[in-house]
């Protein structure tokens, strides 16, 4: 196989096809197969208050599971191939290349990658969807609420001692096409950079993206649209506005600061982003969680605060306050609010290791919406990886 | 009564024993590497370092899961019990960022393989040491 003669895009689909195919030739007796499984459940106290974590009726129902299978072939001495499959319950177990990446290993604690890559958001990016790797049933919502979570790109990632304190750096470079609430996501000249220091029992990291977005879809253009006529009508200037809603190859930047602490008994991490679109209509994010947790035995129990205190875009403001502008108005403070959260939820849980590599957890999610008010969450979660 | 203590004395004596198994980390006779620390052990078990402190590459392989001397080494050198572990080790297979060290089977077939590889890195029981191995570590 000769990935050079694919063009860029077509990368991961190679990858991907040359596992379906089995490339007996070049893969045989060298591939590695590794998985995961969550089994989810939950029940809302108010059926009529929004649903979180996507669980929105008062009945226990189990309807939020992840089956992931990992392979790796190593092509040669310096270059392996990966592709991790996942299947979800929400997509209808529909079942998608999240990631497929050549890697080179460049030197003894260098790689390069190429391919579809997990971007390096958050501390608890890579594993997300591995809940057996982490406490709660997922990472907190607050703070783990982007939907693009890959990026088709090349990254280079180092490691190395420094002292007794181990050292981290990654970065990448890449863009992202996605569907999301009917709209078109299209990100292109993304970069980005993460890393982390860890010494015995804490780890502290910290990343910086960024990348041009562009936003499309019928509920951008209705808005536009109608900003437009109102401008020809009432012979006033909208293009400040239109400016301000719309995003076209708009600078996005995303800052993550975050610490975890393991001392065996006592376990802790916490994590601050800032996600600036406030060059759009996504106006500006700015979340965080606090989580503190005891290991007993095989259970570990903790509690978390997060908090979402987001700014919207005031992409209505200077348009005049009349009659024929009411409804414009009230639109886009209805769009702008809806891409914002203002929440603050304390979460308490459970983790209890049944047996070496399968984990049951329990958790309740106590979500206080400054719109819409109280919801109890509760969920649990059967996990485990093999 | 008397006898009940001397049942419970001879318990003791029986537990202090199996926790006294003492653990030995081995490589190949030929290795020039003398000795290592605990926390170069460490390291080379959880994939923080992957070449041995004169350069060659290092090839860690673990005991089968149910091993006592597993559970001892990863608690004792790694400072993981077995979960911790398992969970260390998922953070890292998901990302293509490690891959951990593979299981080997028990003492013999740990130090069997370790005999046969100059890269190689294992740990056995004390008591299982001969001279187709050489000890570069006890735990304490």
């Amino acid at each position: 196989m000769n990935v050079t003669n694919f063009k860029k895009g077509k990368l991961s689909k190679a990858i991907a096809l040359s596992f379906m195919l089995g490339s007996s030739a070049v893969f045989a007796g060298d591939l590695n197969f590794s998985g995961f499984l969550s089994v989810g459940g939950g029940m809302v106290e108010e059926a009529k208050n929004e649903p979180y974590l996507g669980f929105s009726e008062e009945e226990l129902t189990f309807k939020n599971h992840v089956f992931g299978l990992q392979a790796t072939g190593q092509v040669n001495e310096k270059v392996s191939a990966t592709a991790q499959y996942i299947a979800r319950s929400e997509n209808d177990y529909g079942v998608g290349a999240e990631w497929a990446y050549l890697t080179y290993q460049a030197t003894e604690n260098s790689k390069i990658r190429a391919g579809r890559l997990r971007t390096p958001l958050y501390i608890y990016s890579d594993f997300l969807d591995v809940g057996f790797a982490y406490h709660w049933t997922r990472p907190p919502r607050e703070v783990y609420y982007l939907p693009f979570n890959n990026v088709d790109g090349v990254d280079f990632y180092y490691t190395r001692a420094l002292g007794s304190v181990d050292a981290s750096f990654q970065a990448y470079y890449g863009s992202f096409d996605q569907e999301f609430m009917e709209l078109d996501f299209k990100n292109r000249s993304q970069i980005g950079v993460a890393t982390t220091l860890a010494r015995d029992w804490w780890t502290i990291r910290a990343a910086h993206h960024q990348g041009d977005l562009t936003v499309e879809g019928a509920g951008v253009d209705q808005l536009v649209g109608g900003l437009q006529q109102l401008g020809t009508a009432l012979k006033i200037d909208v293009s400040s506005n239109i400016n301000a809603f719309k995003v076209d190859e708009e600078r996005h930047t995303f800052s993550e600061v975050g610490l975890t602490i393991d001392t065996g008994r006592f376990v802790a991490a916490a994590e601050y982003i800032v996600m600036d679109g406030s060059l759009g209509m996504l106006g500006e994010h700015v979340r965080y969680f606090v989580m503190a947790g005891v290991r007993t035995g095989n259970w570990l129990f903790h509690v978390t605060t997060s908090k979402a205190d987001d700014k919207r875009t005031r992409a209505e403001n200077g348009l005049p306050v009349i009659a024929p502008t009411a409804k414009l108005i009230g639109a886009i403070q209805t769009t702008t609010r809806g891409n914002i959260s203002l929440r603050d939820v304390i979460t308490l849980g459970a983790r209890w290791d049944v047996a070496d590599s399968t984990a049951i957890k329990f958790q309740l999610d106590d979500v206080d919406n400054l719109d819409t008010g109280d919801q109890k969450v509760l969920s649990v979660a059967l996990q485990t990886v093999f | 009564m008397k006898k009940l203590t001397i049942y419970f004395a001879a318990l003791g004596i029986l537990f202090s024993m199996q926790a006294a198994a003492e653990i030995s980390v081995v490589m190949h006779p030929s290795s020039s590497v003398q000795a290592l620390s605990a926390d170069e052990v460490s390291r080379l078990f959880l994939g923080k370092a992957k070449s041995f402190p004169g350069g060659a590459q290092a090839v860690p392989v673990n005991q089968d899961e149910g091993n006592p001397a597993r559970a001892k080494f990863n608690e004792t050198v790694c400072k993981k019990n077995a979960s911790q572990y398992k969970a260390y080790w998922s953070q890292l297979v998901f990302t293509g960022k490690g891959t951990p060290p593979k299981d080997a089977g028990d003492d013999a077939a740990v130090k069997a393989l370790v005999a046969a590889n100059p890269n190689m890195l294992g740990y056995i029981d004390s008591a299982s040491v001969d001279a187709s191995v050489k000890v570069v570590f006890k735990l304490p």
